[in-house]
C-alpha cells in the first residue's frame, strides 16, 4: 500500500472513531427526545427502545399543563426588554467613555465595569430587598429591565475596546454636516458596530434565555410571570415519576435553543469566543 | 468652544447616568447591603436587623459548618472539572481542527448542551442515571451501568463532575479550537521540516502558542465551576445525605430555606472574596509563565 493511501485510510478511521464519540455524547438528548414520543407504558418499560407508534399526544397535554404559549411570550417579554436595554444603554455610554476622556468619564468607566469581578450570588439575598423597594421585582418586564444592570458591564467592556477602533474623522465630519451627538451615534457610529453587536446579543440571549438563579428569586411566586426554564422545574418536579411528561416538558424548554442554533450557528459560535476573549 | 463646553458636559453625563444608575442600583446597593448584615442577626421578617459584630463569621469558620463542608466540596468539584473541561477540550479541539468532511457537524453536536438550560440538562443526566443505565444495563451487561450513580455518597460527586463537564466543554471547544487557528501554520510547518513528531511539535510549539486561550479558559471554568448551582439542584438537590451542596446552594438555602439572611450574607462576602483571591493568583501564575516562554 502506497503512503498516500494507508494516510487516507488513517483519516477515515479517525474521523469514524469522532464521529462514534459524538454520538454517545449527545445520546442523552437523543434520548430525551425519544422518550418525549412514547406514551407512559413504553417509557417505563423500555427507555431505550424506539417508540412504537410515535406520538404528539404528551406535547398536546404538556403544552396545556404548562401554559407553554404564556411561558413563552414571557421569556420573550424579559429577553427583548433585557436585550434592547443593555444594547443600547451600553453602546451609548462606551461611545461617550471613549470619545470624551475627562476625569468623569475615566471614573464613570470604573464604576461601570467593575462589577464584572463581582459574582452575581455575593449579593443576591439583599438584592430582593432592593429589587422589593424599587418594584422590579414579581413582574417580567421589572425582571428584563434588572438584566439591564447584570449585563451593561461587561456589554460596555466589549463595547468601549471595539469602539477604540472607528475613526473620530467619522464623528467630525457628521458634526460638521450639523448632526447632533445623538444623530451621530444612532445614524453613523451605531450602525458601524454590527460585528460586536452580534456578540453581545449571544451573549446575552444565551444568558437570560437560560438563566435560573434571577428569575427563582423574582418571578416564582405567581404561575403567570414564571419563565420557561422555572416552570420546567417546577414541572418536572411535580412528574418526575411520569418521565413522558417531564421528557416533553424538556423538551420544549430546549427545542427554541437548539432550533435557533442550528439557523445561527455561525454567530452564536462567534460571539461566544468574541465574548470570552474579550470579557 | 467654551460656550459649547457646558452642554458637552451635561451630554456626557446625560448618555452615561442611565447605565451608571441601573448599575449602582442592582449591584452596588445590595452589595453594600450584603455587608453591613453580615454583621446582623436577621429573619427577614424582623423590622430591623439586631447588630451582632463578627458573630456569622465565626460561626461559618468554626467546625462542621455546612458553609465548610459545601466549601470543601466545591473545591473539590471545581479542580477536577478543570483539569477534564481543559484537557478533554483540548484534545477534542487539535481533533477538530482537521479537515474533516464532518467537523461541522461534529463541531455543532459538541456545542449544543452548552446551549441547553443548566437546569435542563440536570433532569437529563437524572433521567439518564435513574431510567437510562437500568436498561442499558440490561442490554449491554456493562457493570458500571449498574452503579448507584446518584445514590452513593461517594459516586455521585463523580456524577456531578461528569454532567457538569458534559454541558460546557462544547465551549471550551470551541474557544481552543479558535485559538489553534489563529497559530500560522507555517511555524508548524518549519518544526515538521525540521523533524519534530507530531508530539514534539504540539508540545514545544502549539502548546507555548496556546496560553491566551488556556488563560482564558482555565480562569472561565474555574469561576463557573466555583458558581455551580442550577445543574446540582436539578440532579441532586445536593444530596444523597447533603455530600453534593455547593457554596451557592449553602448561600441559597442558608438564607431563603433557613431564612438566616445574617448568616447568609456574611457565607456570600467570604465567597466573593474567596472567587477573587483564586481569580489573582490564576492570572498571576499565567503571567509569569508568559515571560518565561
Amino acid at each position: 500500500m502506497t503512503r498516500a493511501a494507508k494516510r487516507k485510510i488513517g483519516i477515515i478511521v479517525f474521523e469514524i472513531i469522532l464521529i462514534l464519540i459524538a454520538a454517545v455524547y449527545i445520546y442523552p438528548v437523543f434520548l430525551m427526545f425519544m422518550n418525549s414520543l412514547k406514551p407512559f407504558g413504553e417509557v417505563v418499560s423500555d427507555v431505550i427502545a424506539l417508540p412504537r407508534e410515535p406520538s404528539f399526544q404528551n406535547y398536546a397535554d404538556v403544552i396545556e399543563k404548562m401554559n407553554y404559549p404564556r411561558l413563552f411570550f414571557n421569556n420573550i417579554v424579559i429577553t427583548v426588554i433585557g436585550l434592547i436595554g443593555i444594547v443600547f444603554l451600553s453602546s451609548l455610554g462606551a461611545y461617550m467613555l471613549d470619545r470624551r476622556n475627562t476625569r468623569y468619564t475615566r471614573f464613570a468607566y470604573s464604576l461601570i465595569i467593575i462589577p464584572m469581578l463581582i459574582p452575581f450570588q455575593t449579593f443576591m439575598i439583599t438584592l430582593l430587598k432592593v429589587m422589593n423597594v424599587v418594584h422590579l421585582s414579581g413582574s417580567t418586564w421589572g425582571l428584563g429591565i434588572q438584566y439591564w444592570g447584570f449585563g451593561i458591564p461587561m456589554a460596555t467592556f466589549i463595547f468601549f475596546n471595539f469602539m477604540k477602533t472607528i475613526p473620530k474623522e467619522i464623528d467630525e465630519s457628521a458634526r460638521i454636516d450639523g448632526a447632533s451627538t445623538m444623530r451621530t451615534f444612532t445614524g453613523v457610529i451605531f450602525p458601524m458596530l454590527k460585528t460586536v453587536t452580534t456578540t453581545v446579543v449571544v451573549l446575552d440571549v444565551m444568558w437570560i434565555w437560560n438563566d435560573f438563579l434571577l428569575p427563582l428569586l423574582m418571578v416564582n411566586s405567581r404561575p403567570i410571570t414564571k419563565t420557561l426554564v422555572l416552570s420546567a422545574y417546577t414541572f418536572v418536579g411535580q412528574f418526575n415519576t411520569q418521565w413522558h411528561y417531564a421528557m416533553t416538558a424538556m423538551v420544549l424548554v430546549v427545542l427554541p435553543s437548539i432550533i435557533v442554533f442550528i439557523l445561527l450557528q455561525r454567530y452564536i459560535v462567534e460571539g461566544a469566543v468574541a465574548g470570552a476573549v474579550k470579557g | 468652544m467654551s460656550e459649547i463646553s457646558g452642554g458637552y458636559k451635561r451630554e456626557t453625563v446625560l448618555y452615561t447616568l442611565p447605565s451608571i444608575i441601573m448599575v449602582v442600583l442592582t449591584i452596588y446597593i445590595p452589595f453594600v447591603l450584603s455587608g453591613y448584615y453580615s454583621l446582623t442577626e436577621w429573619n427577614g421578617i424582623a423590622k430591623t436587623p439586631e447588630f451582632i459584630g463578627f458573630s456569622n463569621f465565626k460561626q461559618i469558620f468554626t467546625g462542621g459548618s455546612s458553609f465548610m463542608k459545601a466549601l470543601i466540596f466545591t473545591g473539590k468539584y471545581t479542580a477536577l472539572s478543570m483539569i477534564l473541561v481543559n484537557i478533554f477540550a483540548l484534545i477534542l479541539a487539535v481533533a477538530l481542527v482537521k479537515k474533516l468532511k464532518s467537523v461541522n457537524i461534529l463541531r455543532a453536536v459538541f456545542f449544543i448542551p452548552y446551549i441547553m438550560s443548566m437546569t435542563i440538562v440536570g433532569f437529563i443526566w437524572q433521567f439518564v442515571f435513574s431510567q437510562g443505565f437500568e436498561d442499558l444495563f440490561a442490554i449491554t451487561g456493562m457493570g458500571f451501568l449498574n452503579l448507584s450513580w446518584l445514590g452513593d455518597i461517594h459516586l455521585v460527586f463523580y456524577s456531578v463532575v461528569f454532567v457538569g463537564v458534559w454541558q460546557s466543554i462544547g465551549f471550551y471547544i470551541v474557544l481552543y479550537i479558535a485559538g489553534l487557528q489563529s497559530i500560522p501554520s507555517d511555524i508548524l510547518e518549519a518544526a515538521v521540516v525540521d523533524g519534530a513528531g507530531p508530539l514534539r511539535s504540539f508540545f514545544s510549539i502549539t502548546l507555548p502558542m496556546l496560553i491566551p486561550s488556556l488563560t482564558t479558559c482555565v480562569l472561565m471554568s474555574m469561576i463557573n465551576s466555583l458558581k455551580v448551582f442550577d445543574i446540582i439542584l436539578a440532579l441532586t438537590k445536593g444530596g444523597p445525605a447533603g455530600v453534593t451542596y455547593s457554596v451557592t446552594l449553602d448561600i441559597y438555602r442558608e438564607a431563603f430555606q433557613n431564612n438566616n439572611y445574617g448568616l447568609g450574607a456574611a457565607k456570600s462576602l467570604v465567597f466573593f472574596v474567596i472567587i477573587l483571591l483564586l481569580t489573582q493568583i490564576v492570572l498571576k501564575a499565567f503571567k509569569k509563565r508568559d515571560v518565561e516562554i
